[in-house]
């Protein structure tokens, strides 16, 4: 539960994008404003089907979306 | 709040409301001496077609009173958005096996009146009063996933 070890720059592409919507990414990739604000809050991880409709959207790889946090897994 | 989350909200309103109304008849009956399986099963008749029926017409409800409201605020034509996204299906699925889970254990504590020599009516009374408390536990369970994320 909480926060989720996927990390992604959503925020910072939609500011990237003429400040492009929750709203707006929402209707282009298919999904409610609420899973979008819970993915920029790291509260949700998406499915790859999800992930890879959002960096189509933003025009970039996959990897500048989303990473993975592999440090907890160490511990 | 999303519309799943009112959706959520008045199921857990409604079926909080009907367990507190199943809990008062049931006690009732016990305190008036009219226990008998004609009116627990009366009872349940009334408990399943209350919990259909104010089932469909909260989520009617919902859907307009959204409306009106998203009308006022923004004086524009309302805009419901009820599409249901893969969290929305995770959430509900994690939900209903919690519900799932509530009733099974409710269930089991219910067989166990029979060991403890209570009559076959005790038992029917416990399987719609742990019925109705798994589908808050599963309600609260979906209102908390939306809120705490997962």
């Amino acid at each position: 539960m909480g926060k989720s070890r996927v990390r992604n720059n959503i925020r910072k592409l939609r500011f990237f994008r003429d400040e492009m919507t929750q709203q707006q990414l929402a209707d282009k990739v298919g999904v409610t404003r609420q899973t979008i604000i819970a993915m920029e809050q790291e509260k949700y991880s998406p499915s790859l089907e999800l992930a890879f409709r959002i960096a189509l959207v933003f025009d970039v790889p996959l990897d500048q979306v989303f990473s993975y946090d592999a440090e907890d897994d160490s511990n | 709040m999303s519309y799943q989350e009112k959706n959520i909200t008045v199921s857990l309103v409604n079926f909080t409301l009907i367990l507190g109304f199943y809990f008062i008849r049931v006690f009732q009956m016990i305190q008036g001496g009219s226990f008998n399986p004609t009116n627990v099963f009366r009872l349940w008749g009334i408990v399943i077609i209350l919990g259909i029926v104010v089932t469909i017409l909260g989520t009617i409800l919902t859907h307009i009173v959204s409306a009106i409201i998203q009308a006022i605020k923004t004086k524009q034509e309302p805009d419901i958005r009820d599409i249901q996204d893969e969290r929305d299906t995770i959430i509900d699925l994690r939900g209903t096996k919690i519900t799932y889970i509530a009733y099974s254990i409710g269930v089991f504590l219910s067989m166990l009146t029979f060991a403890l020599n209570q009559p076959p009516l005790v038992m029917f009374t416990l399987l719609v009063f742990f019925g109705l408390l798994a589908q808050v536990i599963g309600d609260i369970s979906r209102l908390y996933l939306y809120r705490r994320g997962f």
